[in-house]
Order: C-alpha cells, then structure tokens, then sequence
C-alpha cells in the first residue's frame, strides 16, 4: 500500500511539488509557532521538590525582633498547609546552604536584617499539589498579610532549582559611576518589573537608606580632658554593644568561655529613637582621664544625624547595582521582553536618551541609557536565568550546527556525494516540525505550561542522528535494488520505503517507548516530548519526503559518473 | 571451525566468541560488574557543577564605604583581574570593610583556581594600605559547603532551649559525628555559647565614680592564662610549678576587686549583674516548627497531626567529601545519632532530620532505575510481537548488558550516579536495541531463507551478523557524532548536562559490541532453523545467492 503511494507520487511531477510545499509550510508554521508564544521556550522548567524556603529581608537598620515578628507572620500562614511537616527558621543567619542559595548569596547573611525559613513538605509522590504551583498560590497571601508589618520588607518565595542555580530569574545590572543616580534608576527598574504581569519578588539589592547618629570624636577637647581617641570609641562600643573582654580555659567546658562585658540592658536601652535621647544617654556615660578624673562622654564628642552611607556594589570593576525579580510559574523570558518594552517607553518619558544593544549576541537584550543633562551614559544589562538561557541556547545550538557538520561529512566519506549527503541532512533536520508541535500538543493535554527547554534541544539533537540513520538505511536499500536487481529507478525508491517501513517504525516505537517515562518528568519532559514527537515526524519524513528528493536527485542514478559504490550485499539489511 | 571469512569488525567478532566458552563467562562477568558500580557508585541528587571561586575580605577598621572603594575594592578588583581564567568579580565596599569575590570560569580547577587566588593576594600584601588587617581569602567549595544532612535540636519540654547544657551536648556529639568516614565540615547553627555575662550598672558606676575602662582592665588583669614554669633544685632535677587561672566559676567574677573606695574594696557584684549564661550579643537564633507525625518519626505521614508549640533548635549540618557516596554518609549519620538517642532524651533534647539529600539522591536513583526497568519491560513485550519470544529474549538481555558496561566504565572514570547519569540511560535506552534489534533481525531472516538448511548454523549466524556490519557501525556513528559537540557546551547548563554526551557514546559503542558478539552468541544456544520451508521471501532470493 505505502509502495502504491509513494510510486504515485513519484511518477506525478505536481504530487512531488506539492509534497515539497506542503513539507516547507508545514516547517514554516511549525516554526512561527515560537514567536507566535504558541510554544513558549524556557531554559528549564520548574520541579517538583520537597521542599522551598522563603527569604525575609526586613529594611537595612531593622532589629532582629522585627525581621522574627515578619517571619513568625509567614510561619502562622504556612501552619495553615496540610502537607508541609516542618519549619525551620533562622534569625540574622541563612538556612543550612542548598542550591539555591549557593548563588543567591544566602551564606553570606549575617545581620539583624534578614531571616530564612526552611519548608519541608510530604514526599512529592504522596502529594498532589506540586511545590512550585503552592509557592505561586501561597506568594500572594504572605506578601500582603506579612510585608507591612515592617515598612519596606521584601518576602521571596524561593524554589529548587530544576538544573544550574542563578542570582534569579530576572537580574537588571544597573551600571553607571554615579552612586545617586544608580540608586534613582535602580528604583525605577524595580518600579515597571513591579508593574509587569507575572513577575514577583522584586528586589533591589542595595542597602535602603536609613538614618544613624554619627559621633564626631572632638580630638582637641580629647587631648585637653587627658583621654585618648582610641579610648573614647572603645569605650562607647563597649557600653553598647559589648566585648568579650577576656578568655579563660577549661577542661570541663566545650570550649573557651568569654567573659562578655556590657551595660545592663535598662541602662543603654534608649527613650526614643531621636538625638535627644542619645545625648541625654551619652551625657551619664563617663570616661576616667590619665589623673583619674571622670570626664562626660558627651564632652568630648559631637553629635550629628547623618544618612547611613549604603553598601557600594561593584561587577567587573564597575559600579552598579542589582534588581531582581523571580518570574511566577512563567518562562523568565516573555515578561522580561514585556518589562524591557516597558523600560524603553518609561526612561523616554523620563527624559532618557535610550539605545538598545546593536548586534546579536548573549547581551542583545541591553539597553544604554543617556542623561540628556548630564551626558552621563548608563547600562541597563540583564543578567541571571535570561543570560544563562541565551548562552545555553547558543551553546547548544552550535552543538548542533557542529552535530549537522559532522553528520554531513560522515556521509560524504561514506556515499561520495554531497547530494545525498545533503538530502539525509534535510531529511533529518524536519524532524523539528514534529519537536515544536508535540511541544504545542503537550502544552494542550498538561494543566502546566509546557515549556521548550534546553533538554528539548538535546533531544533534538539526538534525534538527528535517529533520523539520518533511517534516511541512511532507506537510500542505501533502494540502490542495492537498482544494481543488484536493476529495477527502474522511481519503483526501486518505492519498493525500498515500503520495506524498510517497518524496521522503521519499529526502532521508532522503541524510541518512542523508551522515551515515554521520560516525558512524565519535569525537567527532561522536554526530552521525551521532542523524541517521541520527533521521531513519528521522522518516520513520515524518511517514509515520504526523503524519496521525493531521492527522486529528484541525479546522484541517485547508476550511470558511469555513480558506479556501483560498495559491494550490495553489506546493505541488504532486512527483508 | 567456521568456514566463513568475515569482512567487517561485526562478523570478526561474531567469529571470534560464538564457540568461546568464555563468552559466556565475559557475559556473566559484565553483568556482575555493572551491578557492583550500580551498588558502590556514589549516588547524588544533581551532578556536580565545579564551580571554583572566592572572596577576598579585606576589614579596615574606621573607612566609610567610598574610602573603602578607593583604597580597597579599586585597586584589589585591578590586581585579580590579573589572573587568568576568571569570569567575574564582584566587589562590596561597606563601611569597614571591603569585600571581592571572584567566580572562575566553569570547569576550572578548583585547586589551581583557589592556589591562583590566594597567590595574587600574598603578592601584593605590600601594596595593601596602611590600617588594613589581614586579608582573608576563602575559597568557595561546594561539596564541602553544602550540606547533605541537617539535624534540628531542641528541647522536648518547654520551648526555651537550655543552651548551656545543649550546646556542651551537640558539641560532643559533633565530634563523633565528624569522625564517621567521609563527612567533611559540620556546623552548628542557631548555637549560643556559655560565657559570662557582666552587665554593668550605669548608676552604680557613677554612683561610685568609676568608668567602664576600668572595669575592663580589672576584668582583664584577673583572668590571665600562664604557662607552667619550671624550676630547678639544687640537684637539678625539675620543679613545675603553674598559676591557676583566678576565674574558675561565676562567683570568681563576681568577687573581682574593681576599686577600693573609702579604703573599702569594691567588687564586679556591687556594680554589674554577673551570670553565666549565653553570648547574646550573637544575635543568630534558629526555631523549629513541627507537626506532631515529624517529631514523633513517623516516616510514612510526616504531616500528621497538629503543629506543636514553636522550640528554639539548634542545627547540626553535615557535608560530606567530594565525589564520596551521600546516601551512605546520610545512613552512617543517622546511625549515629540513633545510638545517642536515648542519651539525649534523658537530657531533655530531641532531634529531628530536617534535610536528608541521601535519602533524596537514593530516592531519585531509584525512581529512575524503576524507569528503565519498566522501560527495558515495555520493549521486550514490543518486540515478542514483532520478532518471537525468543528473538525478544535476546535483545533484551542484551540491555542490562550494555548499560552495565556503561555503569563499569562511568564508575571506573570517576562519574557519580545522579539524575542526568540516568536521563543518559534512559535517553540511549531507544537506540541501544537497535543495533540488537538489526542483528536479531537479519538472523531471522537468515534462518527463514530458502538455502538456510544448506549452511551450518554457525556460518549462518556469522554471516547475517556480518552482513549488517558496515551500514549500522556507520548509523551508530551518526548518532554518537550528534553527541560529541554536546561535550563542548559551556557554562553552567554544560556542566549540568555533561553525563550526556559522556555516557550516551558509550552506551552505543557497548551496543555494538554486545549486538555483535552475544546476539549471534545466545541466537546458537537460543534459536533453530525452522522444520518448514518459507515461501514468501521470494524479494530476497537475488541477495541471498552469492
């Protein structure tokens, strides 16, 4: 039956033409699929785990009682969950480092700040919700019930990881020399990411400006009262803050105990928070001068409010600062566009001169903002998930070409012809006609998003080398049959995919069979999906386009020019 | 001996172990060997990512945030920029300190990474400015960083932690659990130390005219370490003789003389409140909330039952060495802990394991090796359809062959067993019976040939195998050539996903070699010529005649 059809359409030119067109319209639909979002690309998607955590940052400045009364506000709602089992909390400390915060710098917090609660949930088998669909429906409650309990706390949710750690999913690197001016734009960035749909978790990662006293050491008063300067600062930490003034050893103890000197807590604790109240403090606070005099504290320093100066952050030898934000259940990549296209209209209207990176590389998505007053230049550069997926799609799109390359001169060594070499490649590469729509299809029958991942691009990958080796086998049958048996040419190509049909199909159903536990997983779904839905277009391509363009090729023939190239019976493969 | 010349590498082999006795033996050995990787491989959720990098942290006491800029940050960002082989670097200036981490490319080194790091600083320590303390340089390190066990602590009665008594416990507890093969660096989170506390009067202080300096000197001046002295006798043999430190106990600290007033001593208790307590001053506190089924152990239903009162914990977190097996560390951790059980219970504390990346990584292998189980399964039934049971039973067998001589060779390249490791299994799982599948096939075809009761079996089976040689060796080269640049990819997603292209060539190459040496193999012991002449392959009867 398949011989019938493949022979007919052989032997009519307008059957083979439309053969031709409906396989390049079927690719160029296929392929528009991408820009249209029917099919949405996304370095991985997200993974089912046992477990999240959520990071509390109370503003810089904020004590170690209210980043607790914000956490224990988070912890009361998460009490509510059936399937989380236990909570741990760490005050002014990271969780025990994981993954996630290997590169969200979750080991270097240490301050009165910041918190971390560790979540642990049922096993993921047992549980039906999956923990990244109860992280994007419990973010909405904590943030609005928890968050103005202190002004300007920032609550994350954050997941595992389904591959590679990053900073976060959307990372703008404010860059430019001037400090003020970063601080400006760096909220403003984290003003339209705010305003974009499916972002969360926004961030600016600088210190917020608070307001702290500074005690200016009056160095003349200092010398003429007989104390010195060192004195009066270790003197004023030591009251306040306190010092483990001495060591002492013991054999019955786990280790060295301190003797840990301080004022009384009613004796520093301050009225209000105001200059009043530390000078009234710092004025029965006495120093004793080298004649044994006592001399006020309040004497010898003066006192000023001052603006804390924030933390100075640097990339690559230049200024900048961070803005993050974490994408909810979404690919970082289409509400990045979205907030960039934003970006672009909100800095014109305020006056910026905005340039978008010229070129295509992983930076492409940049934007160079120009102070029109000043004629200052700043960059707006993202970085994070969309850096790391644009260098992996990259990557492993030049793993590709470089597959294709290999692929094509192997079968140049092997036939000696690049005709046929070229049509096995051909061959080979529509199979992603069958990648994108079992993407679209699986986007169809999942409740989830379906994301094209990187482990899709493997599959794709892999599949080339699947489908050349149908082509390869098909070619190399249909010409043993012209020499050995020396049938017409056009009922040798027919009789040949008609045979070689069902050892097709079956190494497909293999694959196929074998790649159907893949799909079920999160991460390497992407892989299953492009297998399985690769290799059914593979097989339909090998079965019907790959003999049209044998067809047509001239290298095909048996003439003087193509003689008979191997010995026919290495190639009589099945019946 | 057979009497066929064979061209391609497939009938040499063929040849070659068909009448082996030893192949059965080789067979059996492989299989053997697969599964020792398969049990002592160490097993681990994700791969590991060689990030290499760190921090240089450079504290100068007094600098406000742009001085530290100008003196440190500039000029030390300039210097590293120096080495060869880094990505980024990150510079932090805070007020006091100034702060550089650097990340490597991935893939580099992380012994040669960290000795390059530490060798610019060493270098340039002449250049550091003046007020500046030592520079701490401190290498990033992953396996040795995070933790593959966390263990919380907390009081079982009450919610406030006694952490004077918990805190000797643990500590006690934690050397033993270092001392067990292969964990690496353990911490105590949320632990307070025991020290005491003096906590001056401000009133009193003035009220008998004296300044905190003074209390700190008279603190300092009575507790002082001295080593022992020796002396010698007149015979010069050796007297020792040391000073015992003068604070023993709390009452020690209290009874320090700070000043004499009116010709009357005062003491530390007559202006300070002295206990021995905790550091508070070490603001880093750890609770634990959980259900009553977490803390009672309850392995199947965690989530039972209501959330019990809020305890303050202290957590013990455990790593592990590198490239070492995190389930059996996990296990040996949880047998050690179980041994202390009943001694900590009686000191009030109970403990729960509140991260167990073993558990996870062996879960995850688990799952997966049931995958590829179910998936070998699923084929076989496939192909008893389309080829016989017997067929099937060959190329099924060949499977476990394949993938143990791909464990063997991951295990013995110093590859771990994790997540990707087995997607690499599962993803050459499809094409690995094909190369079976071919050989198996043209040796049914063979057999069910008109002149197939004219040849020896052996000839028969060494001539089908040969016969497909040369067009699969060169498919299979296809798809191992799709694989090869993969090894190539860069970056973090590279690294990730590097079990792939190492594994899945592999595998195929094994399928080769396993298609061509024990499908004929089993096809002798297995397989007869059929009784009946076949009339349908008349399609074939050209080839066939050589």
């Amino acid at each position: 039956m398949l011989e019938k059809l493949v022979y007919n359409i052989l032997n009519s030119k307008t059957k083979k033409f439309l053969v031709i067109v409906l396989t390049l319209v079927a690719l160029v639909l296929s392929v528009l699929m991408i820009p249209a979002d029917l099919v949405k690309a996304r370095m991985l998607p997200g993974k089912s785990a046992n477990t999240f955590s959520v990071y509390v940052d109370t503003p810089t400045g904020s004590s170690k009682e209210q980043t607790k009364k914000v956490s224990q506000c988070v912890i009361d709602i998460l009490k509510k969950e059936k399937e989380i089992t236990d909570m741990e909390l760490y005050v002014g400390d990271g969780i025990p480092l994981d993954y996630a915060g290997l590169v969200k710098g979750a080991g270097m917090k240490n301050s009165e700040n910041v918190a971390e609660i560790a979540v642990n949930l049922t096993n993921k088998h047992t549980r039906k919700e999956k923990s990244f669909v109860m992280v994007s429906r419990l973010r909405p409650t904590i943030k609005a019930s928890c968050e103005p309990l202190v002004k300007g706390t920032v609550i994350k949710l954050i997941e595992q990881p389904a591959g590679p750690p990053t900073l976060a999913s959307i990372v703008v690197e404010v860059t430019g020399d001037d400090l003020n001016k970063l601080q400006e734009l760096s909220h403003e960035v984290a003003k339209v990411l705010k305003r974009t749909k499916k972002v969360v978790d926004v961030d600016i990662m600088s210190d917020d400006p608070y307001k702290k006293y500074e005690l200016i050491p009056n160095k003349d008063k200092i010398a003429r009262s007989g104390l010195s300067v060192e004195q009066v600062n270790k003197i004023i930490y030591l009251a306040f803050e306190g010092m483990v003034v001495a060591h002492k050893n013991s054999k019955n103890e786990a280790g060295q105990i301190g003797i840990f000197l301080t004022l009384e807590p009613n004796s520093k604790r301050f009225d209000t928070r105001s200059l009043e109240a530390l000078k009234n403090k710092l004025s029965s606070m006495n120093l004793m001068n080298k004649k044994g005099m006592l001399v006020s504290l309040t004497e010898v320093v003066d006192i000023k409010e001052v603006n804390a100066k924030p933390m100075i952050m640097h990339k690559d030898l230049r200024r900048m600062i961070n803005v993050i934000a974490e994408t909810d259940n979404e690919s970082q990549v289409y509400p990045l566009l979205a907030a960039r296209d934003d970006m672009i209209k909100h800095f014109k209207k305020l006056g910026y001169k905005v340039e978008k990176e010229p070129g295509i590389s992983t930076y492409m998505f940049d934007l160079h903002l120009t102070d029109p007053k000043t004629g200052k230049k700043y960059l707006l550069r993202w970085d994070g998930e969309m850096k790391v997926t644009l260098d992996t799609f990259r990557d492993l799109g030049a793993a590709f070409i470089g597959a294709l390359i290999l692929i094509f001169l192997l079968l140049v060594v092997y036939y000696k012809s690049f005709a046929l070499s070229g049509i096995v490649l051909a061959g080979s590469f529509l199979s992603i006609i069958g990648v994108i729509v079992g993407h679209w299809v699986a986007d169809l029958v999942t409740t989830d998003t379906f994301f094209l991942t990187a482990t899709s691009l493997i599959g794709f990958i892999a599949l080339m080398g699947i489908s050349s080796r149908n082509s390869l086998l098909l070619i190399d049958f249909a010409k043993s049959l012209m020499e050995a048996k020396g049938m017409e040419k056009k009922r040798a190509i027919a009789t040949a995919s008609a045979t070689r049909a069902k050892p097709i199909a079956l190494t497909a159903v293999a694959i196929i069979l074998g790649s159907a536990l893949l799909a079920s997983d999160p991460v390497f779904g992407g892989l299953g999906v492009a297998l399985i839905s690769g290799t059914v277009a593979a097989v339909f391509v090998s079965l019907i386009f790959v003999p049209v363009l044998m067809d047509n090729s001239k290298a095909m023939d048996i003439d003087d020019e193509n003689p008979i190239h191997h010995d026919p019976n290495d190639i009589s493969i099945t019946r | 001996m057979i009497n066929y010349q064979p061209k391609d590498i497939a009938g040499k082999l063929a040849k070659a172990f068909l009448k082996n006795p030893l192949t059965a033996i080789l067979g059996a050995t492989l299989i053997i060997l697969g599964y020792i990787s398969l049990m002592v491989m160490p097993r681990e959720e994700d791969p590991q990512i060689a990030i290499s990098g760190g921090a240089v942290i450079v504290p100068i006491p007094g600098a406000t945030a742009a001085e530290v800029e100008k003196v440190i940050v500039n000029p030390l960002e300039r210097k590293l920029r120096e080495i060869k082989g880094i990505k980024h670097i990150y510079g932090m200036a805070m007020d006091n300190v100034g702060i550089v981490n650097v990340v490597y490319k991935i893939g580099e080194r992380r012994e040669d990474a960290n000795l390059k790091l530490y060798d610019k600083v060493m270098q340039n320590m002449n250049k550091m400015p003046k007020g500046t303390m030592q520079p701490l340089v401190k290498p990033f390190d992953i396996d040795i960083d995070i933790p593959i066990v966390t263990v919380a602590f907390y009081p079982k009665d009450g919610s406030k932690a006694n952490y004077e008594e918990m805190y000797r416990t643990i500590r006690a507890l934690q050397q033993k659990i270092n001392a067990i093969d292969n964990v690496a660096k353990t911490t105590l989170k949320g632990a307070h130390k025991p020290q005491f506390n003096v906590e001056v009067d401000m009133g009193k202080l003035s009220a008998y005219n004296l300044s905190m300096g003074q209390i700190m000197k008279a603190i300092q001046s009575v507790a002082v370490d001295v080593p022992d002295v020796k002396g010698r006798t007149k015979d010069n043999k050796l007297i020792i003789f040391g000073v015992k430190n003068a604070i023993e106990n709390v009452d020690d600290v209290k009874n320090i003389i700070v000043a004499q007033y009116m010709g009357s001593p005062i003491y530390l208790r007559d202006v300070a409140k002295i206990e021995r307590g905790i550091d508070y001053q070490n603001f880093k506190d750890a609770y634990l909330d959980m259900r009553e089924g977490k803390a009672k152990g309850d392995k199947e239903k965690p989530n039972r039952g209501k959330f019990i009162p809020q305890k303050e914990q202290v957590t013990l977190t455990i790593a592990k060495l590198a490239g070492t097996n995190a389930v059996f560390v996990a296990k040996d951790v949880e047998k050690v802990l179980e041994e202390h059980k009943a001694e900590l219970a009686k000191k009030g504390i109970g403990y729960v394991i509140t991260r167990d990346y073993g558990e996870r990584a062996n879960e995850a292998v688990n799952e997966l090796m049931q995958h590829l189980m179910f998936t070998i399964l699923i084929i076989a039934i496939m192909l008893i359809f389309a080829l016989g049971f017997k067929e099937s039973l060959i190329v099924t067998f060949s499977v476990p062959a394949i993938l143990a001589i791909t464990l063997f060779i991951a295990y013995i390249t110093g590859q771990t067993i994790n997540r990707i490791t087995l997607f690499a299994f599962l993803l050459s799982l499809g094409l690995l019976v094909d190369a079976a599948i071919i050989v198996i096939e043209n040796i049914h075809r063979h057999l069910h040939a008109h002149d197939a009761d004219k040849k020896d079996m052996e000839v028969l089976l060494v001539e089908a195998t040969d016969e497909i040689g040369a067009p699969t060796n060169v498919a299979t080269l296809a798809i191992i050539l799709t694989m090869v640049p993969m090894a190539f990819v860069g970056g973090m997603m590279g690294s990730f996903m590097k079990p792939i292209p190492l594994n899945v060539p592999v595998a195929l190459i094994a399928s080769l070699f396993v298609a061509y040496i024990f499908t004929p193999y089993l096809g002798l012991k297995l397989l007869k010529k059929p009784k009946h002449k076949h009339s349908h392959h008349k399609k074939h009867e050209n080839k066939e005649s050589k």
